[in-house]
């Protein structure tokens, strides 16, 4: 028995194979329920007792061979597989056809605006649409026949009472006077109307946000503070920004503001029109008659509003030329935006 | 409005460019856009010297042209000039084109001088006449200068041209106080108060004013006090209307006006140059020896200057002399009693008539003049006299004639200085940072704000002048204050003073929105966004969002933009169109936006007006086309409803709503849908639907295609999300095992039904049912269709037995044969 042990230890260290199929019919021979281990296995009850010892052993150290040997043999096969696969393995084909879409500019700007102020501490306010006289004109202080509800074509649905589209996100800061104490401190997106006939250049829906803060002690200098750095946070750290005295009902003072154009860095370009700024926003202290007419005690608070067309600051970060771009939902136009944020 | 350069240093000296001028202005709240140089003469005579003509001989061979030598001046010596004007002759001293110069025909098309050569003799430039160089109108010859000017004298020089600088103010509606040259000059001054260089804003003396004689005058009778609160006039005899002097014609030209003749600019050159809108009547045309100034009664019929006749409301004001009304007043002349050139005694008004009046006036009668922009925002009454006596005194000197008496001075309550109160920690407070006392008193001085302190020592008491009907309250002190000192000089520090502010629902709200916008951004889909105005015709005749329940615009701009959207599908059935046409078909499209309703039956209240409008908020998804373009991986795919349904679901998902607590119910096809599922709560409340659109409409659209469409009530998804949370779960000790069934069914049993009743069959083992195929077709009996299901089973304690599993699969296979007639196949 010795012998045949030894007899296939010798045949075992030849054996070789180069498939898997192989490898298989190799351990099928040997190491199977009925392949030749097994066999040995069975003819081991009947060696004498005093040989069992040395048998036993043998066999063990036969079985133990085969197994690594078989083991060795299935690792290469796989191991030649994998290099030959990879050989055939064309990896400059096309990916899979797995569309990305796309976000629209303008949301893309208007998150962008609304999380630089959240980071300042403003919540965002709603309001509807479909407003009434009082909300939008009223109640910021355009009087009855005030001319300045000229700068401002009114798309109207009814008229005595007064309903119309709202001509800016300013009526979100009265309904939420009306309702909150103070401090208040939010920002209002939202879409607007303005009854002009559609352009390149101007549109009868665009989207505002607006932004309010009202509370003890506010001053014009906090409005500077927050708008430098809104700006900057915009349009990067070295953006300057440059104020102007300007007019709305609702504020006072008023003023506009301009930011260094950041195309030409405020040296001058077409873009600007070579004055090295660029208009971007509109804003001042709240007028105490606005204050008053929503319940708020206008010796006890002061507080600032500013407000931004999305599509204009689009603009400026995107160089969009025609706004009737931003409602045509060209896929081309869109898919621009694809790596935008 | 335009301000010429030198018609403001009329009234103020400084030493500012034009550039810089505009940025002073701009900095103090008067926004000066462009500033453009304008030239009195176009090409600014540049090219043109004096000569003085040495020798003159007729042309050989014409019978009309001159040989000239000209001396211009030139170091190389006279040129030969062919002049074929009959009046040049030697020693003339003349106007010489040299060769090069641009000269202007008079319809404005330009030529160069050029050398030339004329029946054989060389010609080196031209001796011009007046219409030439656009220095007159005549073409009677050449000019011929009869004083001794040096040959080689520049043109310009000697007509001494200057150029001027036109700077375009865009003025704010408050700011009618700086709506004419002097009120520009005034606010320039506080600049320059405060820039250390002190000037003051003067206006021209009227001290020469008298009467010429007493008699002669017309009385003035004002019967309504509130709308005309000053009325000045003044009556001149024997003027001579004829053209302004260039001087006036230059003011008024520089900044784009039209000159017409002496009186008209006059009183144009007062209203633009101080701001005063004066107006002037045909003495001849009053036919009475009074002007009234009343209203009329409601329907009167007027005839204005432009020819047009118009019906006065008895709110209208009028000046009116014997046979009526001749002038709406503070708005537009009549056609019969203005000005004309045979004028010879004139009635002069200047008066002060109430703002508000006057915009309605404008208003009603949709005019807006030069005289009605000034007097609707409010002009200076304590102007009126003065503007009254500088007219009479320009018009003696440019047209003659006798002032007849001093003016008439209709004032019965003089309009006093404004009184406000400022407190000084008032201001610094607003502010947010202190201005020095002495600064803020500067200020107030220059901008001729009389100030007296209290004893408090932190008051002031403020006179603001008349010609500021925007300054009321301290705030708006304030602002005037702040303008001067520079709103950029209020410096920003590192710290923001900030009261803590917490989330709210609508932030919440705004991030889901986000999210979801992100999945479906990632997903393929494009955001697409479209207007909310949108065409009546899309509900013409559409029984799911009737055209009553469309928000409609008093004032459209056009048919198509003329109601308010109540679904966003049509916006986005545009879109597709119009990529379809540009050969992008297969498009993934997602917007969320609101809709509008009106509800016929609700009544606008004054306490609430909007109580008949609602607005909502969607999310709309579009699919159409393929899946995808298809390459050698995966070939292109058409997309299905199922395609819709997935990311539906997924959308529902991500929100964290449970699909157990989603009905998704299929209904009759409509008017939209082909076929349709909405989307609601298990309780009934709607969040939507999706389905196959219609082909009629998709024809209707120019859409040849099938598209898929849901509209999710994106507010009812939300108030039902911010509900939710994640919630964690052991995970399960054991392994689930699947079980496959093939079914033939009848064609009417649908997987809804199929589930419910595997459901209903074994409650606590289910964890998941799956269609995994379908078979409709040949080898199966008619009226018959197959699905494959995978049963998933699972006990979360302990392994299945097979045993177990055996007979939940009989008693689900007994269920499905009992009550929906399916047979295994």
């Amino acid at each position: 028995m010795l012998e045949k042990i030894e007899q296939l230890k010798e045949q075992i260290s030849k054996l070789s194979a180069t498939t898997a199929e192989e490898v298989e019919a190799l351990r099928i021979k040997y190491l199977s329920k009925k392949g030749e281990i097994s066999t040995l296995m069975n003819e081991f009850r009947t060696v004498p007792a005093e040989s069992k010892k040395a048998v036993g052993q043998a066999l063990n150290e036969l079985k133990t061979q085969l197994t690594d040997h078989i083991a060795n043999l299935r690792e290469q096969v796989e191991n030649n597989l994998h290099s030959e696969d990879a050989n055939s393995l064309d990896m400059t084909r096309t990916a899979a056809p797995i569309t990305l879409g796309s976000r629209h500019p303008i949301s893309i700007v208007r998150e962008q605006i609304i999380s630089i102020f959240r980071r300042l501490g403003f919540s965002i306010a709603e309001g509807p649409e479909i407003e009434d006289d009082w909300h939008v004109f009223s109640a910021l202080n355009f009087a009855p026949d005030h001319p300045a509800r000229d700068m401002q074509d009114t798309f109207f649905i009814q008229r005595e009472p007064d309903v119309l589209l709202r001509t800016h996100t300013s009526s979100v800061q009265t309904r939420v006077m009306e309702k909150q104490e103070p401090p208040i401190r939010i920002i209002c997106p939202g879409r607007v109307y303005r009854n002009e006939a559609v352009s390149a250049r101007a549109h009868c829906f665009f989207h505002q946000v607006e932004a309010l803060y009202i509370d003890e002690h506010v001053s014009f200098a906090d409005l500077r503070q927050t708008l430098l750095y809104f700006a900057r946070e915009m349009f990067g750290n070295e953006t300057q920004i440059r104020l102007r005295p300007s007019y709305f009902p609702f504020t006072e003072p008023s003023a506009e503001m301009d930011i260094s154009c950041h195309l030409c860095g405020g040296k001058g370009c077409n873009f600007c029109k070579h004055t090295g700024w660029v208009e971007i926003l509109g804003c001042g202290m709240v007028d105490p008659n606005v204050l008053e007419s929503c319940g708020i005690d206008s010796k006890k608070y002061s507080g600032f509003a500013l407000g931004m067309g999305i599509e204009r600051i689009t603009n400026l970060k995107y160089r969009v030329k025609d706004l009737r771009m931003f409602s045509e939902n060209d896929v081309r136009f869109l898919e621009e935006f694809t790596a935008a944020r | 409005m335009n301000i010429s350069y030198k018609w403001l240093r009329d009234y103020i000296d400084f030493d500012l460019s034009a550039e810089r001028l505009a940025e002073a202005l701009t900095s103090i709240g008067l926004e000066t856009g462009s500033v453009e140089e304008v030239e009195s003469i176009r090409g600014g005579l540049r090219g043109l010297v004096i000569g003085k003509v040495l020798t003159c001989v007729d042309h050989p061979d014409s019978d009309h042209l001159h040989i000239t030598t000209v001396d211009i001046g030139d170091a190389n010596g006279p040129v030969q000039i062919v002049c074929g004007a009959p009046n040049v002759a030697a020693g003339q001293t003349v106007v010489v084109a040299t060769i090069g110069t641009v000269l202007y025909t008079p319809d404005g098309k330009e030529f160069t001088i050029k050398k030339g050569r004329m029946r054989g003799q060389d010609s080196f430039g031209m001796i011009c006449a007046e219409d030439e160089i656009g220095v007159g109108n005549s073409h009677d010859g050449i000019i011929v200068i009869h004083e001794d000017v040096k040959p080689g004298t520049p043109a310009a020089e000697y007509y001494k041209l200057t150029s001027d600088h036109v700077l375009e103010v865009d003025l704010t509606p408050n700011r009618v106080d700086a709506a004419s040259h002097y009120g520009v000059a005034r606010d320039l001054s506080a600049w320059l108060c405060t820039h250390d260089r002190p000037a003051k804003a003067n206006k021209p003396n009227i001290d020469a004013f008298k009467a010429d004689r007493n008699d002669g005058g017309l009385e003035v009778e004002v019967m309504n006090t509130e709308a005309c609160p000053r009325y000045c006039g003044l009556t001149i005899r024997g003027v001579k209307v004829s053209e302004s002097p260039e001087w006036l014609k230059e003011r008024l030209t520089s900044i784009g006006q039209r000159p017409i003749n002496n009186i008209v600019d006059i009183t144009n050159y007062i209203l633009l140059g101080l701001g005063q809108p004066l107006h002037c009547f045909d003495l001849s045309q009053i036919k009475a020896d009074k002007v009234t100034v009343k209203t009329v009664a409601e329907g009167t019929p007027f005839v204005t200057l432009d020819g047009i006749e118009r019906k006065l409301s008895e709110k209208d004001l009028m000046i009116c002399g014997g046979d009526g009304p001749m002038c709406i007043a503070g708005v537009f002349g009549g056609l019969n009693s203005g000005v004309t050139e045979s004028t010879t005694d004139i009635f002069l008004e200047s008066a002060y008539f109430n703002p508000t009046w006057v915009r309605k006036t404008a208003r009603r009668h949709g005019l807006s003049t030069d005289a009605s922009f000034r007097y609707e925002r409010g002009t200076d009454p304590n102007i009126c006299l003065y503007a009254i006596k500088l007219a009479a005194l320009l018009v003696k000197e440019l047209a003659g004639g006798e002032i007849c008496g001093e003016p008439v001075d209709i004032y019965p309550e003089t309009i006093a200085p404004y009184p406000v109160t400022l407190s000084y920690s008032k201001l610094n407070a607003l502010v947010g940072k202190e201005i020095p006392k002495d600064t803020v008193n500067s200020i107030l001085a220059s901008l001729e704000i009389k100030s007296t302190e209290r004893p408090s020592n932190d008051e002031i008491c403020l006179e603001v002048p008349t010609y500021r009907v925007d300054v009321r309250r301290p705030c708006d002190v304030i602002e005037d204050i702040l303008r001067i000192y520079g709103y950029n000089n209020i410096a920003a520090g590192d710290q923001l003073h900030a009261s803590l502010s917490f989330q709210t629902p609508t932030d919440a709200a705004d991030d889901l929105l986000r999210t979801i916008s992100e999945q479906l951004s990632a997903t393929g889909f494009n955001e697409i966004l479209n207007n909310s105005l949108s065409s009546t015709s899309y509900y013409e005749g559409v029984n799911r969002w009737p055209a009553d329940n469309c928000v409609r615009l008093l004032n459209p701009l056009s048919n198509d933009l003329s109601v308010m959207r109540q679904t966003l599908l049509f916006g986005g059935l545009e879109s597709i169109s119009h990529n379809i046409n540009r050969k992008n078909s297969n498009l993934r499209f997602y917007e969320s936006g609101n809709v509008y309703f009106f509800n016929p039956e609700e009544v606008s209240t004054k306490e609430q007006p909007l109580r008949p409008f609602k607005e909502e908020s969607r999310l709309a998804l579009w699919i159409t086309g393929d899946m995808n373009e298809g390459n050698w991986a995966y070939s292109a795919r058409p997309s299905t409803f199922f395609d819709l349904k997935a990311v539906v679901s997924n959308v529902i998902a991500r929100l964290g709503l449970n699909t157990r607590e989603i009905a998704l119910n299929v209904t009759e096809p409509d008017d939209v849908y082909e076929n349709q599922m909405t989307i609601s709560t298990r309780s009934g409340k709607r969040l939507g639907t999706m389905g196959v659109l219609s082909l009629s409409l998709l024809r209707k659209m120019g859409i040849k295609q099938p598209v898929f469409y849901a509209e999710l009530d994106w507010s009812a998804l939300v108030s039902l999300a911010l509900k939710r949370n994640a919630e964690f779960t052991p995970l399960p000790r054991t392994m689930p095992v699947r079980r496959d069934l093939a079914l033939l069914i009848d064609s009417s049993v649908t997987m809804e039904m199929i589930e419910q009743t595997v459901r209903s069959a074994e409650k606590r083992l289910l964890k998941n049912i799956e269609l995994f195929d379908v078979y409709e077709g040949k080898n199966l009996p008619a009226g018959k269709k197959s699905y494959a299901i995978a049963i998933t089973l699972q006990d979360d304690e302990k392994t299945l037995q097979d045993k177990q599993i055996d007979a939940v699969m009989q008693k689900v296979t007994l269920s499905l044969e009992k009550r929906l007639g399916a047979s295994l196949r």
